[in-house]
């Protein structure tokens, strides 16, 4: 339904978008995961039609839209991450206006209005200006604006950051109720990579402008399938004991965190006789033991070398 | 283009700021300027009566009769003598000095007592008179020789005023300098045609208090309605730059609308903005303090005129305003044009005062700013409501007008993006 090809943004000496190739599907939800400037927001803004690409092609169903936008921005609905609103005017203020830019008017633009402060759960809310909403709420009417066209893509640029958890799992239902029992096509742009692991059936991950990997969340967790991660939780913090258990053989990455040790070992390794052995040598309480799959954000980890929210 | 208009008008009514900017300070300053100010313009001269101290430190009636022996002796044919002689008399600067401070036209204004120099000095620093003009010793002599011989020394009248900044002196200063404008001129006659009498010439001053003079309130009313519709245009382009820095511009983008109708919207809500504020200004001031006459429909249409033609050139000016705030991507644009630009244009537009003193250059300048042609617009509709006498400053307006709108559609960035 919509790809690019080569997408690449260069801006003065530095490229922000290098040789990037995505395609969504029809009803999928595709995931654009990256750290902050990996080049997923200028990724975004040229398939949107809001940013002219230095190389390469954007097409909706076939076509290149770089040269007439006008289609694609039909059926697009852009969630910036930025509040893209008037901040005094009040929610149906806000979605009366975009709905009227998009040709909107009388009953079914007041139906749109409805239905759209419902689907975001503001209805009771309306009449109160953007500015006196908390800012998931303000996020959420960044969605409904988007939503005002009935768009049949919807592309969100990290759509809860800064926002709390009560909001940010009412928004990310909301974009699970969309996608899965509207049909409609997500591309879901985050850092936060239990939410795109929550939302998207393939994953794009983005880093220093190009695309590293690609495919479903089970085949990039394949890449780390000949591995698992045993996370180990103590009574107290035991800087010795910790260091000398990343010594074991076979270890391949070690991460303490305050109580807790994490280890990358190849699957089979036989880890758990040393552990006790040393543990005890230590005089270390070990609380909890457990060997979990990988992550996303392992993934992320073994092929940067970073974590995703360094 | 209405969801446009509704809403830019919406959200400038709840921005209670830019409301006090845009109404409250102008009616405000209208009343201050109006209140302090009003003797200067109203033609009740109580706020610019003086008290003159004359000192004359030379014998008039023995200067003029040495002239005239002179003349006598000179030898010249009888007629020429006799006319000389004549102008001698009649045209003694000292005279025409007390003749014009006594005349009719200022006695309202000027009260004159002769003093001596001691006297008047005393009388100065008591502040029982305002200014002292001293006609030194030879003022006489001297000035007449040059009137009619046309040598080189002129006489010097001396003054002294007792606050150089006060509405007084200045209006002081005008007198004086009309008179020695007149002395000048009554020189050149006397030595073209050896006569020539002094009031033909000070008709010229009863000219300029002959007119229907402006009130404080119409002045201030019009000059400051003309300086704060400008504001209009850093306001809109305030928002354009918001709309821009929050992504709402790149949702109106992604509507599909064409990208000169945001631009239009934007002059025709700044229009729109403008005569409403024109309106309640010029209501308000004529309803609260009767600067002008409430019920006369020929007087209002006139002022409709103007005011609908300058609100579509700030609706133009605004469009440019908005062009190369979003060209640039900053808010330098409409901070530096409200924090400057406007008091400037104010300023060479004739808001705060007068240009009349001014160097012609400046008002040449001002008389081709929106602001400054309105003001002449309004003035001459004021004074004379004749549309003949629109015309000239209405059409400077719509030329500036169309520069903006031109420079507008240049500058404005309508193929951002993939489009």
């Amino acid at each position: 339904m919509l790809e690019t090809q080569q997408l690449t943004k260069k801006f003065k000496d530095t490229i922000a978008v290098d040789d990037v190739s995505l395609v969504l599907r029809q009803g999928e939800s595709v995931g654009l995961l990256g750290p902050n400037g990996a080049g997923k927001s200028t990724a975004i803004a040229m398939i949107s039609t809001l940013m002219k690409p230095s190389s390469g092609d954007v097409k909706l169903n076939g076509k290149s839209v770089l040269k007439k936008p006008g289609e694609m921005r039909r059926v697009l609905g852009v969630v910036p991450q930025k509040i893209a609103l008037y901040e005094e005017l009040s929610a149906y203020e806000n979605l009366k206006f975009f709905g009227r830019l998009y040709g909107l008017s009388g009953n079914e633009l007041e139906q749109r209005i409805d239905y759209v402060l419902e689907l975001v759960g503001l209805a009771d809310r309306k009449k109160e200006l953007v500015k006196n909403y908390s800012g998931g709420m303000q996020r959420r009417v960044n969605l409904a604006a988007a939503m005002m066209h009935e768009p049949e893509v919807l592309i969100m640029d990290e759509p809860t950051v800064g926002i709390d958890p009560q909001s940010r799992n009412h928004l990310l239902e909301t974009i699970r109720k969309l996608n899965q029992d509207e049909g409609m096509t997500v591309l879901y742009t985050s850092h936060y990579m239990e939410e795109v692991e929550k939302l998207c059936d393939r994953v794009y991950i983005m880093d220093h402008g190009k695309v590293i990997a690609e495919g479903t969340k089970e085949e990039l967790k394949a890449i780390l399938s000949d591995q698992e991660t045993v996370l180990i939780d103590f009574d107290q913090n035991y800087p010795e004991l910790f260091t000398k258990l990343s010594e074991i053989e076979g270890v391949q990455q070690a991460t303490a965190e305050e109580h807790s040790l994490k280890l990358i070992i190849p699957k089979g390794t036989r880890l758990l006789a040393a552990l006790f052995h040393e543990a005890e040598r230590y005089g270390a309480q070990v609380v909890n033991v457990n060997v979990q799959t990988p992550t996303l954000e392992d993934v992320f980890l073994r092929l940067t070398g970073r974590k995703l929210r360094d | 283009m209405g969801a446009f208009l509704i809403k830019d008008i919406m959200l400038l009514l709840r921005d209670r700021s830019e409301l006090l900017i845009l109404l409250a300070m102008p009616f405000l300053l209208i009343a201050i300027l109006g209140f302090s100010l009003r003797g200067i313009f109203s033609g009740d001269l109580e706020a610019l009566e003086m008290d003159i101290a004359l000192v004359s430190q030379g014998d008039e009636a023995q200067a003029v009769a040495s002239l005239q022996n002179e003349i006598e002796e000179m030898g010249l044919p009888p007629g020429e003598t006799q006319a000389l002689k004549q102008a001698a008399e009649s045209a003694s600067p000292q005279t025409m000095l007390v003749s014009l401070l006594e005349d009719e036209s200022l006695s309202e204004l000027v009260t004159i007592e002769r003093m001596s120099r001691a006297e008047a000095q005393e009388s100065l620093d008591e502040e029982t008179v305002d200014a002292v003009i001293t006609l030194p010793q030879g003022f006489t002599e001297d000035s007449l020789r040059n009137m009619l011989f046309g040598e080189s020394k002129s006489g010097e009248l001396e003054l002294l005023v007792a606050d150089l900044s006060s509405p007084q002196t200045d209006v002081l200063k005008s007198i004086l300098n009309e008179f020695v404008r007149t002395v000048n001129f009554e020189a050149s006659i006397s030595r073209l045609s050896g006569q020539q009498s002094a009031t033909e010439v000070f008709g010229g001053i009863e000219t300029i208090t002959a007119r229907q003079p402006i009130t404080s309130f119409q002045y201030y009313t019009i000059g400051m309605a003309v300086m704060f519709v400008l504001f209009v245009g850093s306001t809109i382009a305030g928002q354009a730059n918001l709309e821009q820095k929050q992504m709402v511009f790149d949702r109106i983008r992604l509507s599909n609308r064409p990208p000169l109708l945001y631009l239009s919207s934007k002059a025709i809500a700044a229009a729109a903005i403008v005569s409403v504020q024109l309106t309640l200004l010029f209501g308000l001031s004529a309803l609260l303090f009767q600067a002008f006459a409430a019920d006369s429909w020929a007087f209002w249409s006139g002022i409709a005129i103007i005011s609908i033609v300058l609100a579509l050139s700030v609706g133009c000016l605004a469009a440019l305003m908005v062009a190369i705030t979003l060209r640039l991507e900053s808010d330098a644009v409409p901070a530096i044009f409200s924090g400057g630009v406007i008091s400037l244009m104010a300023f060479v537009g004739g808001s705060f005062m007068p240009l009349d003193g001014m160097p012609e250059m400046l008002r040449a300048i001002g008389n081709w700013t929106p602001n400054g042609a309105a003001l002449s617009a309004y003035f001459s509709w004021l004074l004379e409501p004749e549309l003949g006498q629109l015309t000239g400053p209405l059409l400077r307006i719509a030329v500036v007008a169309v520069i903006f709108l031109l420079l507008a559609l240049a500058i404005f960035p309508r193929k951002g993006g993939a489009a």
